[in-house]
């Protein structure tokens, strides 16, 4: 079984995220893997396990320094690494159309996976265009996966705690939701063995694809300043516990 | 009117609550000033509050040593004081220094014979049998994963260690501190909190009282530099004191990780506190069953020096503020998988980042200064927190001693350990002595 997994080279969301103008963040600071592709990755992993033949191919659109990200999920199971480089910054359409045409020059896919948002733009979009361009079921959030038969029982979480569970004909692409695994990190000896394993870097210019209809640009972006006013909540414990009580009430509203 | 204290100790950490606690054990009426809300809240609360004994110099054991006796006897040494936070917990776990080519091992046990520290020696088999995830080959030199060669197959084995059953780590320096303060105020000390010196007045060659940033000025015969990685901003404020130091302080950026253990090594209950020169790491258990990782500052690791102000402000940018970078979470990650293969590395890094009050040959200033009644616990350079309370006994009597009419430029003070029969000549932390080359020049002082 070939099985793709889509991976992005997010910033860390602890870093300190400074403005350089109004569109563009100071890229200096960590970028590593988006959390929830590690739930991706460590799922195709689980199915190697399950189904031996299998190759985990991870694929990344993203600058040079994107191939960090690919190390990391080489170092978590995948067995190689595709690197689709270009400096620009794009949106879910484009970035669909390229990971699509990078796994069609790649080979065939029976399962793509992917995380089931990015944490930096939060899209929510990529799996399901790639779906659409491969004429491929999705769904996202899964917090379950069993293959059994040529087909993939996907349990999914909904809004309000509701799960619902699907089954798709395979080839099929699914969105990995934290609920679906742990993610497994590597130890040193996985990292070791992962420094072996290849990485094909292909310009997007090479990849000849089309552009989309239409576009989604970033005009601008303002960093969001939360103003904290602390104040000091005196008095005996039970007096302090009534005055968070009382704030959470009436200030923060998120207590009835 | 300005108020009027016999010291006033700038710093409310782990050293600066502890001379205030002695002080007015002594009869001297205390304030310590912090620019912080609480006691033990800058550098204190980022210690690893390890409690061992190794030390490059027979002087730096024998402190350890003697500041061990402390912890374990904590409440007695707090005079039975109640503090709301609760008390802070000393943690035995024993503690092992690998002997390798990162660490004078010969010198140290040296040191622990002449001291009389308790320990063990340890073949490769003692340690497996205690550490059962632990791979013993060796390593040396330390290197980072931009090197190749950092991933090179290791061939030798290490020698062994030294064990010391006596060693392990507090669970909550910033709550040690806290103590140490509530001890000290029901012996008259006065704190006060968010009020930053910046001004250390002085009148007809003597030290006369500080000036905060709102322009309240106190005055106090007896003003105490213990400020931590902004101890060099504060000597740099007293008339001449700066200019009178040989041994210079500066703030060095550092960081700590924090990493899950293995799923089958309950290293929160079984583990030891581990020092390992071979792969420049340090290791403690921490809640949640992690490996806390501390770097030994292997020659190969870049050194951040920053100013204290920038970097608590997160300022700086990636490398110099406040935030782990990723390249040494995988080197100080990587190391100690190298350690214990079995370690697993989340991609995302996970610990502390502080700064040391690092002195020129990592051994700190004791002493008094060039300006009569100005007094410095400085250049602690991540090391000292386990002497916390003996070096504020220690200040305590050097202060009486000076205020007393002692030069102690010219014929040191001699502080008598309470616990172990010994006797430091504190010239040995002299701020006009030479750089000691008898020093790691690291974390382990």
């Amino acid at each position: 079984m070939q099985i793709y997994v889509c991976v992005k080279h997010v910033p860390d969301s602890a870093a300190n995220i400074h403005m350089i103008d109004n569109r563009n963040i100071d890229d200096s600071v960590p970028f590593l893997m988006n959390p929830y592709d590690e739930h991706a990755v460590t799922e195709a992993a689980a199915l190697k396990k399950q189904i031996p033949d299998s190759e985990i191919i991870a694929v990344c659109l993203g600058k040079k320094d994107a191939e960090s990200t690919l190390r990391s999920a080489l170092a978590m199971g995948a067995d190689r690494g595709v690197l689709v480089e270009t400096d620009d910054m794009c949106d879910s359409m484009t970035t669909a159309r390229v990971l699509h045409a990078a796994i069609i020059r790649d080979g065939g896919a029976d399962i793509i996976l992917t995380g089931k948002e990015s944490i930096d733009s939060e899209g929510m979009q990529t799996q399901f265009r790639i779906g659409a361009l491969f004429d491929f079921p999705v769904v996202t959030n899964a917090a379950s996966l069993e293959i059994t038969n040529g087909k993939a029982r996907v349990g999914c979480e909904l809004a309000g705690g509701r799960t619902r569970t699907y089954e798709l004909t395979l080839p099929c692409v699914i969105g990995a939701g934290r609920g679906l695994n742990t993610p497994i990190y590597p130890t040193f000896p996985d990292v070791v063995k992962s420094r072996k394993k290849p990485i094909e870097t292909v310009a997007r210019s090479q990849l000849n694809v089309s552009d989309a209809p239409g576009s989604a640009k970033i005009i601008s972006m303002t960093p969001l300043v939360q103003k904290r006013n602390p104040r000091k909540i005196i008095g005996t414990p039970a007096e302090q516990a009534a005055e968070i009580i009382r704030i959470l009430r009436q200030e923060a509203k998120v207590l009835s | 009117m300005t108020k009027k204290y016999d010291a006033i100790i700038i710093g409310a950490g782990v050293i600066g609550s502890p001379i205030a606690y002695e002080l007015c054990k002594m009869g001297y009426k205390t304030l310590n000033v912090d620019k912080l809300p609480d006691a033990g809240e800058g550098s204190t609360a980022g210690s690893c509050a390890i409690v061992r004994a190794h030390y490059s110099t027979e002087d730096g054991v024998a402190l350890a040593y003697e500041g061990f006796k402390y912890w374990l006897d904590w409440e007695n040494y707090l005079d039975n004081v109640t503090d709301e936070k609760g008390l802070a917990k000393y943690m035995n776990t024993g503690s092992i220094l690998i002997k390798s080519d990162g660490h004078d091992w010969r010198k140290v046990k040296k040191h622990y014979d002449a001291v009389g520290v308790k320990y063990e020696e340890w073949d490769l088999d003692t340690i497996k049998k205690h550490v059962p995830p632990i791979d013993l080959h060796k390593h040396w030199p330390v290197r980072r994963p931009e090197d190749p060669s950092f991933f090179d197959e290791p061939t030798e084995m290490l020698e062994g260690a030294i064990f010391c059953p006596e060693g392990g780590y507090v669970n909550d320096p910033a709550l040690s501190a806290h103590n140490i303060m509530r001890a000290a105020e029901a012996k008259g000390g006065e704190f006060m909190f968010n009020a930053e010196v910046v001004d250390i007045r002085s009148e007809n060659g003597r030290v006369k009282g500080i000036t905060l940033k709102d322009g309240t000025q106190i005055d106090a015969d007896i003003v105490v530099n213990v400020g931590g990685p902004h101890s060099f901003k504060i000597n740099q404020m007293a008339e001449g004191v700066w200019e009178g130091c040989n041994i210079k302080t500066k703030s060095l950026r550092h960081e700590v990780m924090y990493c899950p253990s293995p799923e089958d090594y309950d290293y929160l209950n079984d583990g030891y506190h581990m020092s390992d020169g071979d792969i420049g790491c340090y290791v403690r258990p921490e809640v949640g069953n992690m490996f806390l990782i501390g770097s030994e500052d292997p020659e190969c690791d870049p050194q951040e020096w920053v100013d204290p102000d920038q970097f608590y402000a997160g300022k700086g940018g990636p490398g110099r503020d406040n935030v782990l970078t990723d390249a040494q979470w995988k080197a100080q990650c990587y190391r100690l998988g190298k350690r214990i293969p079995s370690l697993k590395v989340p991609n995302q890094p996970k610990g502390v980042v502080d700064l040391y009050d690092c002195s020129d040959d990592w051994i700190p200033v004791y002493d008094k200064s060039d300006l009569p009644g100005f007094y410095m616990a400085i250049g602690t350079s991540g090391n000292q927190y386990k002497n916390a309370p003996v070096v504020g006994r220690m200040m305590a009597e050097l202060i009486d001693a000076c205020e007393k009419g002692l030069d102690h430029d010219k014929e040191p003070f001699h502080y008598e350990f309470k616990y172990t029969t010994r006797t430091l000549n504190v010239g040995f932390f002299s701020r006009k002595r030479e750089i000691n080359y008898d020093s790691s020049f690291s974390v382990n002082g």
